[in-house]
C-alpha cells in the first residue's frame, strides 16, 4: 500500500507529471507581476510628487487615494472589480484585474515611499534649484527625483517583492496564477502537501533574489555614507 | 550563487525530512490503531462538515447552529459511538480544507459532501455512500440555454476539488462541443460570478445546487455522472473506519438514511 502521509514520494512524482500546469500559473503570475509593477512605480512617482506639492486640492487628492487604497483590503478591491464592475456593466478580464488591481494597490505604498525619498533631501537644494531659475517640474526632474532614487531603492524593492507575492489574491478570483494552479492541483489531486510546497518555492524564487540584492544594495549604501564622513569641502562646495 | 544553493539544499531536506518522520509513526500506529478508542477516550466525536451548502450543512444565522442532512448523520454516529447524539463538534471545512483537517488530526471524520473516487481512496478510507447524485448546471433564464449542448465555448464555474469538471468534460467531449472552466473555493462565490456574468453556468452536484436556485436563473435538466458521497476518515484509522462503515450501512438497510433525505428534501 502506499504511504498516506500527504508529503509522501508518489505525490511529488504524481505532481512533477503535471509541471505544465504550475508552469503557465508561473509564467502568469510573472506576467502580472511585471505589468502590475510598471503600473505601481507609474503611480507611485505620479501620486509622490503631488504629494509634496504645495497644491492644497492636488495634495488631497494624493491622500485620499493613498488612504484609501492602503486602508482596504486588496481581497475585496479585487473582489469588487471582478464582480461588482463586472454587475455595472465593465467586464475586465482576470488579467487586467490582476495588473490594476494589485498595481493600484501597491501604487498607493509606493507613492509614500517616494514622498518619504523626496521629503528626506533638504529643502535647501529647492530653494537652490529655484534661484537658478529651474521650474517645479525641472527641479524635481533634474534634481529632487535623482537623489531620491538612492534612498527609495530598497523599501522600493520591498515592495516589488509584497506585490510579486500579492499576485496570488487572482488566486480567489479563477485567475490561473501560480496559486489558484497550486489551489487547483491541490483539492484535485488531494495532494496539497507537495502542491503548496512546490507553489512556495516557486515564489521564494522569484523573491528571494530581489530581496537579497535590496538588503545588499542598502549595506553598500550605509558603507559608502560611513566612508565618505570624513569632511570633503569640495562636495560641500557644490551643494550649497 | 553557491550559497543561494546550499541554502536551497537545505531548504529541500528540511521538508523531506519532515515528509519522512510522520510516516514512519503512521505505520506503528496503525500497528496499533487506536482511533476508535482515541475518540471514545475523548468522548466527543470531532467532525468536519460544510456549512455553505444547503440542506447538507448549512449555518443557520439565527442560531449560529449548523443544520442540515449531514449534520444529522454526525448526531447518528455521536449516539452509537459515545451513546449521545451531541456528544459531537463541528468544524466548518470548504473542499480545500477538509484534507488538511483531516491529516493534522484536528478532525476524527469528514462528513462534507465528499466525493468517493478511486484515487482518493489512495489518500483517504471512505464509508459506503450515503448518498448518490448526480452533476447539474445552473444558468441564468435570461440566457437561453436549453442544455450543455448550448454551450460550446462558454465558461463553466466549478468548485475546487469537485469532480465536476472531469464529468462535464467527458459529456462536452462526446457532444462534440468545448467549454472552459473557472475553479473557485467556496459556492457561494461561483453564485456571485454566475450573478455578475463571469461564467455562464454553476456546475457542481444537482442536490447542492438546488440551494442556489432563485428567481432569475434554473437547473438544466442535464444531469451527469452520478457521484457517491461517503464518510471520510484518515487512511491508518481502520478501527474508527470499520465501525462508521457499519452503521451507515445499518441505516442504510433499516430506512434511517431514506428517511433523512426525505426529511431535508434531497429525494427530488
Amino acid at each position: 500500500m502506499k504511504s498516506s502521509n500527504p508529503f509522501a514520494l508518489w505525490r511529488w512524482e504524481k505532481m512533477f507529471g503535471e509541471w505544465q500546469m504550475f508552469g503557465e500559473g508561473f509564467l502568469r503570475t510573472i506576467e502580472v507581476a511585471a505589468l502590475a509593477l510598471i503600473l505601481a512605480v507609474v503611480l507611485g512617482v505620479i501620486f509622490g510628487v503631488i504629494s509634496t506639492s504645495n497644491n492644497k486640492v492636488m495634495r488631497g487628492i494624493a491622500r485620499v487615494y493613498v488612504e484609501f487604497f492602503q486602508n482596504t483590503p486588496l481581497v475585496i478591491q479585487v473582489f469588487f472589480m471582478y464582480n461588482g464592475l463586472a454587475i455595472a456593466g465593465l467586464r475586465l478580464s482576470v488579467f487586467a484585474i490582476g495588473v490594476l488591481g494589485v498595481g493600484i494597490y501597491h501604487g498607493a505604498y509606493v507613492s509614500e515611499v517616494v514622498k518619504t525619498g523626496i521629503t528626506s533631501i533638504s529643502v535647501g537644494q529647492v530653494e537652490a534649484a529655484k534661484s537658478q531659475g529651474f521650474t517645479y517640474i525641472q527641479y524635481m526632474r533634474y534634481v529632487i527625483l535623482p537623489q531620491t532614487i538612492k534612498i527609495i531603492l530598497p523599501p522600493l524593492t520591498n515592495q516589488a517583492v509584497n506585490l510579486i507575492k500579492n499576485t496570488s489574491v487572482l488566486a480567489m478570483i479563477s485567475g490561473f496564477d501560480l496559486m489558484y494552479m497550486a489551489d487547483s492541483w491541490a483539492s484535485s489531486s488531494l495532494d496539497y502537501g507537495p502542491s503548496y510546497v512546490f507553489a512556495g518555492l516557486l515564489y521564494f524564487m522569484l523573491c528571494f533574489p530581489l530581496a537579497t540584492w535590496a538588503r545588499k544594495y542598502e549595506e553598500r549604501l550605509k558603507r559608502n555614507d560611513i566612508a565618505r564622513v570624513p569632511f570633503d569641502p569640495s562636495e560641500e562646495a557644490v551643494t550649497c | 550563487m553557491k550559497k543561494v544553493l546550499s541554502v536551497l539544499l537545505v531548504l529541500g531536506l528540511v521538508f523531506t525530512l519532515a515528509a519522512c518522520a510522520p510516516a514512519s509513526t503512521t505505520t506503528s500506529d496503525s500497528a496499533a490503531d487506536g482511533s476508535l478508542d482515541a475518540v471514545v477516550e475523548a468522548g466527543v466525536l470531532r467532525v468536519g462538515v460544510k456549512e455553505d451548502v444547503p440542506n447538507f450543512g448549512l449555518k443557520n444565522t439565527a442560531t449560529g447552529e449548523i443544520e442540515g442532512f449531514e449534520i444529522d448523520i454526525v448526531k447518528l454516529l455521536a449516539k452509537e459511538i459515545l451513546g449521545d447524539e451531541n456528544a459531537y463538534e463541528l468544524t466548518p471545512v470548504t473542499a480545500k480544507t477538509r484534507g488538511p483537517l483531516l491529516d493534522n488530526g484536528e478532525v476524527d471524520l469528514i462528513i462534507a459532501t465528499f466525493t468517493i473516487t478511486e484515487d482518493r481512496k489512495l489518500t483517504y478510507n471512505f464509508s459506503t455512500p450515503y448518498y448518490e447524485d448526480a452533476v447539474g448546471l445552473l444558468v441564468k433564464k435570461e440566457a437561453g440555454f436549453t442544455g450543455l449542448a448550448d454551450m460550446d465555448g462558454k465558461v463553466i464555474g466549478v468548485a475546487q476539488s469537485a469532480t465536476s469538471k472531469e464529468a462535464v468534460n467527458k459529456v462536452a467531449a462526446e457532444k462534440g462541443i468545448t467549454v472552459s472552466f473557472s475553479e473557485y473555493a467556496t459556492y457561494p462565490e461561483i453564485k456571485a460570478a454566475l450573478d455578475s456574468g463571469r461564467v455562464d453556468a454553476f456546475c457542481v452536484d444537482g442536490s447542492i445546487l438546488g440551494g442556489y436556485v432563485d428567481d432569475s436563473t434554473m437547473i438544466l435538466p442535464d444531469r451527469f455522472s452520478p457521484q457517491e458521497y461517503g464518510v471520510t476518515s484518515k487512511l491508518d484509522n481502520i478501527a474508527l473506519t470499520e465501525a462508521v462503515d457499519g452503521y451507515i450501512s445499518g441505516w442504510l438497510a433499516d430506512g434511517t438514511i431514506e428517511e433523512l433525505i426525505t426529511k431535508w428534501g434531497l429525494n427530488y
